[in-house]
């Protein structure tokens, strides 16, 4: 079966564009514009890898999904990207610096808005392989 | 004191003293007034001329010279009593210099004898009267200085910033009430204490540093936390008249709130930040799509790529000119241009205005005017209540699906005008409707994934209302539909 990636953003443009760009690679998309309903399709849908937006509903709405997943002992290997506009949060820069940054963030790859389809296919096969 | 200007009072009962005395002391310059007795000496002595001298005869009818000197003494405390008496009366004189005369000249006496005596007394009364002079003015200074200094104390108890004053041993020796407050070690000691008890490091550092460091006026500043506030802290020398230091003051402001309003602020630049990269995001991923060629080489689907990135690019646009709005009202550089407004006339521009973006949803869009009658002009910004209006239409259109409606009713409400803008859309959630005017506030669900805005619309149209001195509230229920009332002054 095709690797199943679940897309989260509140943003219709990015998750429009992300699926059309993975479909291309032959992924299957599930897109989501809420952290919480993309929680709850995991139990019936796991998905294969999470791409999620940071600043949703909340600040950091993407980092509670990544934890929550990271936490979860049935999806702790689901490997997560991060994707997102958000430059700096009270002047700090967000953009993680080293393999330890990931892990804080409960993420395995960070990408600032917007991403390159190549870069994000390759990180994408990357984590799936 | 000039002797010609001096007067001297003569009071004796033998005309033959009185007569002697007024041709010698004429002849030295004085002003010579005669008086028989003592009761006509105090006819003389009414206040109306300044005495310098009075000679004074004991043995007197009616008023005795005893007790004339008692009442002249009272009368005026400055002058120069002298008692004429004959030697069997020696005695009394004495008692009467006990009264506060100055001497006594004995009869029969030569002129010298008058002169010499009188001279002297002058003499001694002009050092009583310098005394006095200079005791007043002492006391008056002392005054003064006391006062002055109960000002100063008062004026730096009272002072919000904490003020702490250290000398060379580095012991504070002056600390005002703020600073007590400031420092809770400093609340409980008296001045002096060495600055090592306040057991604050950086604090010692700092005064350390003016009063080790070069001579000569300067400041060290620096944000220290003490307890859960954020304090300035100026520290400067103490400079004497000499060049030299002496201590260091040191003044601690509390400046807490203006942190709070410094991190809001940047929280804010970082919100705005945000929100301008999305769309910019959006439309460079789109392109980044149609250079590369992942967007598939047919019209159609490339004419949806750039009608994507026409519309991130317009809500950017409308985005900055809001924001640049909100930064005017806030700043207060933006003047409302007020005149007598047709309400309703507005009204009907702004819903002719929305027709076509109705139309396109198949949106039922409709005015209805009630009772507004004559009253339906407002002292207010035609442009601003345009926006207004347009801001609440276009959002009751954006957040209502295909084929719903939109009614706009205008009402008169006592001395208000009310437009309410009725949708039946998709609602707010109660916990989300005290967030709504809040800046780049915008409701996220699956609903409104596809609908574009700022985030400031909302914001600026309550700004705009606020400053017609209106209102503008909402109520809504989730999933059947919201209403949007504004209210303004009708003039």
């Amino acid at each position: 079966m095709r690797p199943l990636i679940l897309l989260v953003d509140d943003d219709r443009d990015f998750l429009e564009m992300n699926r059309g760009i993975l479909e291309a690679q032959g992924f299957r998309v599930d897109c989501f514009t809420d952290t919480d309903k993309a929680w709850d399709s995991l139990k019936s849908r796991r998905p294969d890898l999470v791409i999620t937006d940071l600043m949703m509903k909340s600040l950091d709405s993407g980092f509670s999904l990544a934890r929550k997943i990271k936490s979860d002992s049935r999806y702790e290997d689901v490997p997560v990207i991060i994707v997102t506009a958000v430059a700096s949060k009270r002047g700090f820069d967000f953009n993680p610096q080293s393999r330890e940054d990931l892990e804080v963030m409960g993420c395995q790859a960070y990408f600032d808005k917007p991403v390159s389809p190549e870069l994000l296919i390759a990180k994408v096969k990357e984590l799936l392989s | 004191m000039n002797e010609e200007e001096l007067r001297i009072l003569v009071v004796d009962d033998e005309l033959g003293i009185r007569e002697g005395c007024r041709k010698i002391l004429t002849e030295e310059g004085f002003e010579v007034t005669t008086a028989g007795d003592g009761v006509e000496a105090l006819e003389v002595f009414d206040g109306t001329k300044k005495y310098s001298v009075a000679l004074v005869d004991l043995m007197m009818p009616r008023l005795g010279g005893l007790e004339l000197i008692g009442k002249l003494r009272e009368l005026d405390p400055d002058l120069l009593l002298i008692i004429i008496t004959a030697y069997a009366t020696i005695d009394t004189a004495v008692e009467g210099t006990k009264r506060g005369a100055y001497s006594y000249i004995p009869k029969p006496f030569t002129p010298d004898e008058l002169m010499l005596t009188i001279r002297n007394g002058l003499e001694r009364q002009a050092l009583a009267l310098e005394a006095k002079r200079l005791r007043e003015e002492r006391e008056r200074r002392l005054l003064e200085v006391a006062s002055e200094r109960s000002r100063c104390g008062t004026i730096l108890k009272c002072i919000t910033d904490g003020l702490l004053v250290i000398n060379l041993e580095k012991l504070v020796v002056l600390r005002n009430n703020a600073a007590a407050r400031i420092l809770p070690k400093a609340s409980k000691l008296n001045v002096p204490f060495s600055i090592a008890t306040l057991e604050d490091p950086k604090i010692e550092q700092l005064i350390n540093e003016i009063l080790e460091g070069d001579p000569g006026p300067r400041i060290v500043s620096r944000e220290l936390n003490i307890g859960k506030s954020t304090f300035m802290v100026n520290i400067s020398p103490v400079i004497e008249p000499t060049g030299e230091t002496s201590g260091a003051v040191a003044v601690f402001r509390d400046i807490t709130e203006l942190k709070k309003l410094e991190t809001a602020k940047s929280m804010f630049v970082s919100m705005v930040a945000h929100e301008l990269k999305s769309p910019l995001a959006a439309t460079e991923g789109w392109l980044n799509l149609l250079l590369t060629g992942l967007v598939k080489d047919n019209p159609k689907e490339a004419r949806h790529v750039i009608e994507r990135c026409h519309i991130r690019v317009k809500t950017l646009r409308t985005l900055v000119s809001e924001l640049l709005s909100i930064t005017a009202i806030e700043t207060g550089n933006f003047q409302l241009r007020r005149s007598n407004v047709d309400v309703a006339a507005i009204a009907q521009r702004a819903v002719e205005a929305a027709g076509e973006k109705a139309q396109s949803r198949t949106i039922d869009l409709s005015l209805n005017e009630l009772k507004l009658g004559k009253a339906k002009t407002a002292l207010a910004d035609e442009e601003a209540l345009l926006l207004i209006f347009s801001n609440l239409i276009d959002n009751a259109i954006k957040y209502t699906p295909q084929g719903g409606t939109v009614m706009v009713q205008l009402d008169q409400n006592g001395m208000y005008m009310s437009l309410s803008v009725r949708d039946n859309g998709v609602g707010i959630k109660a916990e989300e409707m005290d967030k709504i005017f809040d800046e780049f506030y915008r409701i996220k669900n699956e609903d409104t994934v596809d609908i574009p805005g700022t985030g400031l619309g909302l914001s600026l149209v309550k700004r705009l209302v606020e400053l017609h001195q209106g209102r503008i509230e909402a109520q809504s229920t989730p999933g059947s539909g919201s209403v949007f009332t504004v209210k303004i002054p009708l003039s």
